[in-house]
Parts: structure tokens; C-alpha cells; sequence
């Protein structure tokens, strides 16, 4: 039963994936990238990370996207240049970066940290919470000051000249 | 995997007992609706078809599935039917974490009424709440008309800010119950004999903002506004898929948010035996159309903000509310 349920929500996301590479449509791009997002979220709960599939949906599907499809949606796309084909001269370069990428990730959900088999966690969101605050306090600020910083930097762009 | 099977089926049976039921509901309110603006604005309202009108909902269904269907040109098709469902969908999903009573024995299996307990009930509520947005949008867009788009951005900012005070304004019933689980939740204010609304009655009113403002009723209709944009986003649908978007936005998810809000503030099935086997039910559907009935009257009673006002209370009044809500809270939860 368990991979049925695997297969089903990998395929969907494959599907997704291809649909954000290969739709011409920005606003059927971003539409599949939500399908994508909820594939993963739905991925995330049938592993049992079940607050990890929460915040997937709050933060990304929500929060994060809804700003992209704000701006796409209100962008005249007869004024914008058009799609003009595959980037071959990119596609060559940036394609040994992706083997290595791929071969890194491999290694590491193969045979690295991500390998090892971690301890089924019963209460989701209290054990996250005592990390982030505890363990992970240092990075957390960090990530915090770094978003405070983005958010300061589009305030003062998206500011009215006086 | 008999075991299994039982699981699949006992589920497939709860998912169809709640959509039949609040579907069912869904067409009935508005009937009820059109008899309270009614008697609100001293007329009768819907009395010709069946008796006090109770067959309108039907003949209402009838008319708008038999209309031709129009969409307008240059329309995005695939994204305009998409927008339907994307509509529809999370409304219909807030129903699957809300618990309708406490869990029982049948046949020896032990049964609890809500379709999927999860630990993070709160957060796909929220996820869900604000999952509604991309219909509105896309239905705006698809539509290739200027009023629907207008509509539909407005409804977007709505949503965008109230969604945060939503999720400030719970974060105080969250820390006095400890989980995120609804049925935990209702749990621990019976084991504790009280209502949260009594230890959280600023959450509580935030909450019935945020709730009005989610389901775009009055005095948050922006997004509608018969007056400048002829019912804004949805003005390009037509026949039922026009139907539907009320449906669920009227009607649909008040109905959950106000079966979240009797989960969260008001005990959820708690309360005296005195209906017999079924008055936890009896109770939880009493306390939750207590609250859609309210809501119902704030639209027949109240005049409509202004679009910059909706966000501007948003912001600035009701998040910091919110936060000093929810840090008191922190506090006193703490030293008690």
C-alpha cells in the first residue's frame, strides 16, 4: 500500500516539475509549481512529518507563492518578450553543475547523514520547537536578520520618491 | 489488510455523510439567508415555491444548472474551470479536521467523528483558509475581464492580512491547550470545565473578524461590491459554476470557520446530557449555526468598509492586538 500512496504523489510531482519547465503560460507555470508544492506537502505527510507538510502549505503554497502569482497575474504578458526556444549555449553549461548536484545528493541520501535512519518523532511540533529555540537558536537568529534585512531592502525600493 | 479495508471504508463513509450533510446545509442556507434578509428588511422573502418557500433552494439549483454557459472571450479556459475547484476544494477540506463529537464504539471498532485526526489540525486550517485565495485570483484572471480582476485582487489583500491576526489571534488557545490537535483541544477544555473564550475573549473577537473577512461577508465584501464591480470576481461565471463560488465562500466556509471558532473558543460538543445519546452532536450544531446565524445578521444589518480601511484595521489595529494577546498570554500561561 505504502509505495501506491509514494507513487502516486512522485509521479504528481514529476508531472508538476515538467509542467513548470515546459508550459509556455507564466500563470500555468505558477499553477503547476502549486500542484508541485501540495505533491510535496503530501509527500511530507505520508513520511509522518506531519507539522513539516503543515508549514509546506501555510508558508509555501501560500505565504510565499501567492506573491509570485500577484505580480504574474497583473503583468501585461502582451508587452513582455516572448519564449524563443531552449537556451542551448546554458543548457550545455549548466548541465555538469546539475550532474554534480544530482551526484552530491545521491551520495548523500545513499550513503551520508540522510542515509541514516532517524527515530520516529511523536509529537511534531513540540520536538521542533525545542530544537529551533535550543539547539538551532544561532542559525534561527541569523535567518531571522538576513529576512529582516530583505524586508528593509524592499521597503525601501517599493518607497514613493518625496 | 482486513484491517485496512475497514479503515478505507469507514472513512470513505464519514467523508460522505459530511459532504452530503453540509452540501446539503450549504443549498438550505440560502434559503435561510434570503428569509432573514427578508423579514430584516420587513419583506417575506422566498414564500411562493413549496410552503415558506422551502422548495426554493431546489428550483434556485434548477434554473442555474440549466442556463447556457458563457465564457467570455480570450478567457484562459483551463484555468477557468481550475478556478471552480480551486474554489471549492479548500472549503470543503476545512470540514475534514473539524470533530463533530466524542469518539464511540460500533460494532467494536471505535469510531471518532471527524475524518482525519491529525496532530496539526490548527495549521491546515490555516493552510486551507488561505488555500481559498488562488481560486478567487484565478477565477479574476481567467475571466479576461477588468471588474473580476479588480475583485479578485482585493480579495487576495483581504486574505493575505487577515490570515496573519487569524493565526495570532489562535496562537493564544494553542498555548493554553498545549496541541494543535482539535480534538485535543476540545479535550482540554473539558477537562478543565471552562470555555477558552472566557480566558481568551479578545482572541475570540479578532477570531470573528478574521472569520468575517475570510468568507467575504459584510462588512468585508470588498471583493463583491454589487455597487462598483457588479459582484466582482465572479462576475464572468455562469449558470452553476457561478453558483458554486458563493457556495463556498458564503456559505461552505462560514460554516467550517464557525465549526472552528465553537472547536476553538466554545467548548466544541461540550455541555449538559440532556438530549440523550446525540447531544454532543446536538450541542456542537447549536453552538456552530449560533454563530452562522450571527454572521448571517452582521450582512443584512451592516453597511461595507472601505477597501483601504479593510487593511489599514487589519494591520495596524488588529495584529498588534493580536501579539500582545498572544505574549499575556505566554506570560500568565507561564507563572500559572
Amino acid at each position: 500500500m505504502e509505495w501506491l500512496i509514494f507513487g502516486f504523489l512522485s509521479s504528481w510531482a514529476i508531472l508538476s516539475v515538467f509542467g513548470v519547465l515546459f508550459l509556455k503560460n507564466p500563470v500555468h507555470a505558477i499553477l503547476s509549481f502549486v500542484s508541485l508544492i501540495l505533491a510535496v506537502a503530501g509527500m511530507f505527510l505520508h513520511l509522518g512529518a506531519e507539522l513539516l507538510a503543515g508549514l509546506q502549505l501555510v508558508i509555501y503554497a501560500v505565504a510565499i507563492v501567492v506573491f509570485y502569482v500577484l505580480v504574474i497575474t497583473t503583468v501585461p504578458w502582451e508587452k513582455v518578450k516572448r519564449f524563443e526556444g531552449f537556451y542551448k549555449k546554458e543548457l550545455i553549461f549548466g548541465f555538469p553543475v546539475l550532474l554534480l548536484a544530482f551526484v552530491l545528493f545521491a551520495y548523500a541520501v545513499l550513503k551520508g547523514n540522510f542515509a541514516r535512519v532517524g527515530m520516529a518523532v511523536e509529537n511534531n511540533p513540540k520536538a521542533v520547537g525545542k530544537a529551533i529555540f535550543t539547539t538551532y537558536l544561532f542559525p534561527l537568529e541569523v535567518a531571522s536578520v538576513i529576512l529582516l534585512t530583505a524586508m528593509l531592502g524592499a521597503i525601501l525600493l517599493g518607497r514613493k520618491e518625496e | 489488510m482486513t484491517e485496512l479495508l475497514i479503515n478505507l471504508i469507514i472513512t470513505l463513509i464519514k467523508i460522505l455523510v459530511v459532504l452530503g450533510v453540509f452540501l446539503g446545509i450549504g443549498a438550505y442556507l440560502t434559503w435561510f439567508e434570503r428569509k432573514l434578509a427578508g423579514h430584516i428588511q420587513a419583506r417575506m422573502g422566498p414564500k411562493l415555491v413549496g410552503p415558506f418557500g422551502l422548495l426554493q433552494p431546489l428550483a434556485d439549483g434548477i434554473k442555474l444548472l440549466t442556463k447556457e454557459s458563457v465564457i467570455p472571450q480570450n478567457a484562459d479556459k483551463p484555468v477557468y474551470y481550475l478556478a471552480v475547484v480551486m474554489a471549492v476544494a479548500p472549503a470543503l477540506l476545512l470540514f475534514s479536521v473539524i470533530p463533530f463529537g466524542p469518539e464511540f464504539t460500533l460494532f467494536s471498532y471505535r469510531i471518532k467523528p471527524i475524518i482525519s485526526d491529525v496532530n496539526i489540525a490548527i495549521l491546515l486550517v490555516f493552510a486551507f483558509g488561505s488555500l481559498a485565495v488562488y481560486g478567487t485570483i484565478f477565477s479574476g484572471w481567467a475571466s479576461n475581464s477588468k471588474y473580476a480582476f479588480l475583485g479578485s485582487l482585493r480579495k487576495a489583500a483581504v486574505i493575505i492580512s487577515y490570515e496573519v491576526v487569524l493565526g495570532f489571534s489562535v496562537l493564544g488557545v494553542l498555548l493554553l491547550a498545549g496541541t494543535m490537535s482539535t480534538t485535543g483541544i476540545v479535550q482540554a477544555q473539558i477537562e478543565r470545565g471552562v470555555w477558552f473564550i472566557v480566558y481568551q475573549p479578545v482572541a475570540f473577537v479578532l477570531y470573528l473578524f478574521c472569520m468575517l473577512a475570510e468568507s467575504g461577508r459584510v462588512p468585508f465584501d470588498i471583493q463583491e461590491a454589487e455597487a462598483e464591480l457588479v459582484t466582482g470576481y465572479n462576475v464572468e461565471y455562469g449558470g452553476m459554476r457561478f453558483g458554486v463560488f458563493p457556495l463556498a465562500e458564503w456559505y461552505l466556509n462560514t460554516m467550517a470557520l464557525s465549526a472552528i471558532a465553537t472547536v476553538l473558543f466554545l467548548g466544541g460538543w461540550s455541555g449538559p446530557h440532556i438530549f440523550g445519546p446525540l447531544s454532543p452532536y446536538i450541542w456542537f450544531l447549536v453552538k456552530m449555526f449560533g454563530l452562522v446565524f450571527f454572521v448571517l445578521w452582521l450582512h443584512w444589518t451592516l453597511p461595507r468598509f472601505q477597501a483601504r480601511d479593510i487593511t489599514e484595521i487589519g494591520w495596524k489595529i488588529m495584529l498588534p492586538l493580536s501579539i500582545v494577546n498572544v505574549v499575556i498570554t505566554a506570560i500568565v500561561a507561564h507563572i500559572l
